[in-house]
Parts: C-alpha cells; sequence; structure tokens
C-alpha cells in the first residue's frame, strides 16, 4: 500500500477511538448536579494528565518552545473565553453559559489533535513499526479526550450519538495534519514542542477556569481531590505504558 | 556549601519556614488587605505547589519504574485524605464563614499538617541533588509566605497581634523543617525508596492544593484572576527549574 494512504488510514482510526469515550454514557442514565461535578473533576483529571503528558514530550524536543507555546494556550482560551461571553452559543438544545464551556472544550481538544496529527505524521517518518505503535498510542490516548468531552456534553442533556459525533470531531485535524506532516516531516519538526506545550496550557487553563470551580459548587472537596488527583495518576500511569 | 549536606538542608527548610511570617507586612503597612489579595494568594500559592508537584512527578518518572512514584502518588493522596478527616477538616472552610472559636484553630492545625508534606518535598528534593533542593525550597518558600498572609487575615479576625501571628505563621512551618531533615536521612540511607517517597511528596502536594488552596482561591477572587495566577506561577515555575538545570 502506498505509505501516504497508510498514514491516512491509520490516522483515522485514532479520530475515530475519540468516539468511543462516549460508551459509558450510554449506562449512566440518572445525573444528579453531584454527578455532574464528579463528571468536570474526573474530566479535569483526564485534562490535567494529558498535559502533563504534552509538556513532558515537549519539553524533550526544546523546554522554552513548550512552555512558550503554553503560554500562548492560556492567552488563547483566555480571548476565546472573553469573546464567546458576549455571543449567544448554542449546541442543540443547550444554550447559554453551559454552551460556551461545551464550545471551549471542543475547541481546545480539536485545535489539540493538529499537534497529535502531527506526532503520528512525524513518527511514520521513523518507520512503520514505530508508527503502528505511535498509532495505538494516540488512538487509546484519545479514548479519555473522547471520554471529557462527552462528561462535559452528555450531564447538559446532549444524546449519546451527539457527544460521540463531537468527539470524534475533535479528533478529525488529526488525519488532516498526519499526511502532510509525513510529507514534510523535517519541516514539522521544529513546530512540535510549539503544538505541545499550547495544547497543555489551554488545557491546563480550561481546568482552572471552568472544570474546577463548578465541581467545588456541587461536591465536596475531598470528593474533587480524590477524583482529580486519581485520574491524574491514572492518566500518566497509563501515557508512561503506552 | 555545608560540608554537611544534612546541615544544608536544616539551612533551607528552615529559610522557607521562616518566609511565612512575612505575610504580615502587608497587614503592618495597610491594616488589613483587601479580600481579593487573599484569593490571588491563594492562587499563588497553589500554582508554587503544582509547579513543585509536577517537577517533582517528572523526576520521579526519568527512572524505569513509573509503577512506584504513581503508587507513592496515591499513599501520599491517600495520607493527606486521612489527615483531613482525622483532624476533622475534611469538607471545613477555614477561610469562609464568620469567626469563630475553633475555626482558627484548625486553621493552625492544618497549616501544620500541611507544611509536614512540604518538609518530605524538600527532604526528597535534597537528596535527588542539591540544585533541585534548593529550588523547591525557594519555591515552597514563596507559597508558605503567601499562605502566612492568608492565615494572618483569619488570625486577625480574632484580634491576635501581629507579632503573636507571625510566630504562629512560623512555628505551623516547624513540621516542615523536622520532615525535610527526617525524610532527606531516611531516603539518603535507603535510596530504595527514593521513587515511592518522591511520588509521595508529589501525590500529597497535588492533594493539598485541590481541597485546600484551590477551592479558597475560588471563593475569594475572580475565577479569571485565579486560573491566570495559577497556571503561570505554576508555569514559572517549571520554566526557571529548566532554564536553571
Amino acid at each position: 500500500m502506498e505509505p501516504v494512504l497508510l498514514v491516512f488510514i491509520y490516522s483515522s482510526i485514532t479520530a475515530l477511538a475519540t468516539g468511543a469515550g462516549a460508551v459509558p454514557f450510554l449506562f449512566v442514565r440518572t445525573l444528579s448536579p453531584k454527578v455532574v461535578a464528579w463528571a468536570n473533576a474526573i474530566a479535569a483529571g483526564l485534562m490535567l494528565g494529558a498535559s502533563f503528558g504534552l509538556i513532558l514530550e515537549g519539553t524533550v524536543h526544546g523546554s522554552l518552545q513548550t512552555l512558550v507555546g503554553a503560554g500562548v494556550g492560556v492567552v488563547f482560551i483566555s480571548i476565546s473565553h472573553n469573546f464567546l461571553h458576549d455571543q449567544d452559543v448554542s449546541f442543540g438544545e443547550i444554550r447559554g453559559a453551559d454552551a460556551r464551556k461545551i464550545f471551549l472544550i471542543i475547541a481546545v481538544m480539536t485545535v489539540h489533535s493538529f499537534t497529535e496529527g502531527v506526532a503520528v505524521g512525524v513518527a511514520f517518518g521513523g518507520g512503520q513499526k514505530l508508527a503502528a505503535l505511535i498509532t495505538i498510542a494516540i488512538a487509546v490516548h484519545n479514548i479519555p479526550e473522547g471520554l471529557a468531552i462527552s462528561a462535559v456534553m452528555r450531564p447538559k442533556g446532549a444524546s449519546v450519538g451527539a457527544c460521540a459525533l463531537w468527539s470524534i470531531f475533535s479528533s478529525v485535524p488529526q488525519p488532516l495534519m498526519a499526511v502532510p506532516a509525513f510529507l514534510f516531516v523535517e519541516a514539522f519538526r521544529p513546530f512540535l514542542p510549539y503544538g505541545l506545550g499550547f495544547a497543555a496550557g489551554a488545557m491546563v487553563y480550561m481546568v482552572f477556569l471552568e472544570l474546577l470551580p463548578e465541581s467545588y459548587e456541587n461536591a465536596s472537596k475531598p470528593a474533587v481531590g480524590l477524583l482529580v488527583s486519581l485520574t491524574l495518576g491514572a492518566m500518566i500511569l497509563f501515557q508512561r505504558y503506552l | 556549601m555545608t560540608a554537611e549536606p544534612i546541615l544544608t538542608v536544616l539551612l533551607f527548610s528552615t529559610a522557607a519556614a521562616a518566609t511565612a511570617p512575612f505575610g504580615v507586612i502587608p497587614f503592618a503597612i495597610l491594616g488589613t488587605v483587601p479580600v481579593p489579595w487573599l484569593g490571588g494568594a491563594f492562587a499563588l500559592a497553589s500554582g508554587f505547589m503544582l509547579g513543585v508537584g509536577y517537577i517533582l512527578m517528572a523526576q520521579g518518572l526519568l527512572g524505569q519504574e513509573a509503577l512506584a512514584p504513581i503508587l507513592g502518588a496515591v499513599l501520599g493522596v491517600a495520607y493527606t485524605w486521612w489527615t483531613h478527616r482525622f483532624s476533622g477538616n475534611d469538607d471545613f472552610d477555614i477561610y469562609g464563614g464568620p469567626p469563630d472559636e475553633i475555626r482558627e484553630y484548625k486553621a493552625l492545625v492544618l497549616s501544620g499538617l500541611h507544611s509536614a508534606s512540604e518538609g518530605v518535598a524538600i527532604g526528597v528534593a535534597m537528596t535527588i541533588n542539591l540544585h533541585l533542593g534548593v529550588f523547591t525550597a525557594l519555591a515552597l518558600a514563596i507559597h508558605n509566605g503567601a499562605e502566612g498572609m492568608a492565615l494572618t487575615w483569619t488570625l486577625s479576625r480574632r484580634n491576635v497581634r501581629l507579632a503573636h501571628s507571625a510566630a504562629l505563621c512560623f512555628f505551623t512551618n516547624v513540621p516542615q523543617i523536622m520532615l525535610a531533615v527526617t525524610t532527606f536521612s531516611v531516603v539518603s540511607a535507603a535510596p530504595a525508596v527514593l521513587p515511592w517517597t518522591i511520588g509521595f511528596a508529589s501525590g500529597a502536594l497535588v492533594y493539598l492544593v485541590l481541597t485546600e488552596l484551590l477551592p479558597s482561591s475560588y471563593q475569594n477572587g475572580r475565577h479569571t484572576h485565579v486560573s491566570l495566577l495559577v497556571s503561570f506561577s505554576a508555569g514559572g515555575v517549571v520554566l526557571l527549574e529548566g532554564l536553571l538545570k
């Protein structure tokens, strides 16, 4: 098979895997404010864990670049947050502040997928075996991201199908970026640490601005602390052994 | 540096504890501080602590074995959860609500427990190398100053004199010195426990931020300011540590 086609197929698989994050919500029906707060805390832990991995990976390619990227990520979310504040955003039935938060989280995840796509494409430059490994790693790593998106959308009344579709949507940039990154590996490599840092900064800021304050409102502090720190630890372990 | 490494640990952990009384300075100058400052102080303290937690965990994962630091972190979280529960502080708002008899005492107990975990962090960082140890002590020193301000604010509502507040800020940080020295000695003598200890410190710090510091920052400050301060102070700590290396 043409290598370019293979890159496209592999990176599409990673994108589809994100949809699997919606699956647990087929089984969770009753959503009291407390459960929503727990879901937010879990999403916060997953996102903090993902950022931890991104920063570690980024610093391998260049510490300063990664942190510059992270600073830009924080500013980006800050500006989009202020911008969205004045708009009437809606997601199907969901409107107002909830829709804004969902929009922001999907935007963050989507932008961050560009970097993951580049990572897959660049990895293919290092041989097919490495590429297959990275593909599996990113595909599995995408599932908790879909879970984070669904954990925010489902409690606000979105259907499981919508959760799955928006999760997959957030990963569409992966095949779109993997192919050019594979074709122009050398040109893309220098941007990798900036991209990784950007994604991490945006996610961390999102966690502190939206997810954690909302969790504290409806859940006890030990519950939030335990859920966030344990999912954070699980994410670190998970990334480590993939 | 001093000939005896343990003296270095003693020196730096004492210096970190000794910055806590600086928290009374704004009160000495202004009489009192506006409530949003309190939110800002907690946010800064959170950011510095998260930065240290990140650096320690990244260091712990450098080895081949990732399970030990992560299990250590679970122990750190569990230990802190238990101390909160044991001392009756598990869902207690120290820095909110009206002043009352018990609140201020609880704030003192909690500060003492909290500083013990910081001591473990300084001690374990010192065993890895001097640079990391000194850096951890400095980051926690700034953290302690911000925390001292918050503690002074709580005590000031019971009309505790500033000199006494300053002394209390220092004494609640004494466990930090003791645990820094103890941790350093134990880990130096038994290097096998290093990945566990580093995980423990990191888990305990992250859990402290999540259950004590962040809720108080959100209560007293605007969400945008809190998240900006936390992100940039945590990022700044990580960046500085990387640059100084």
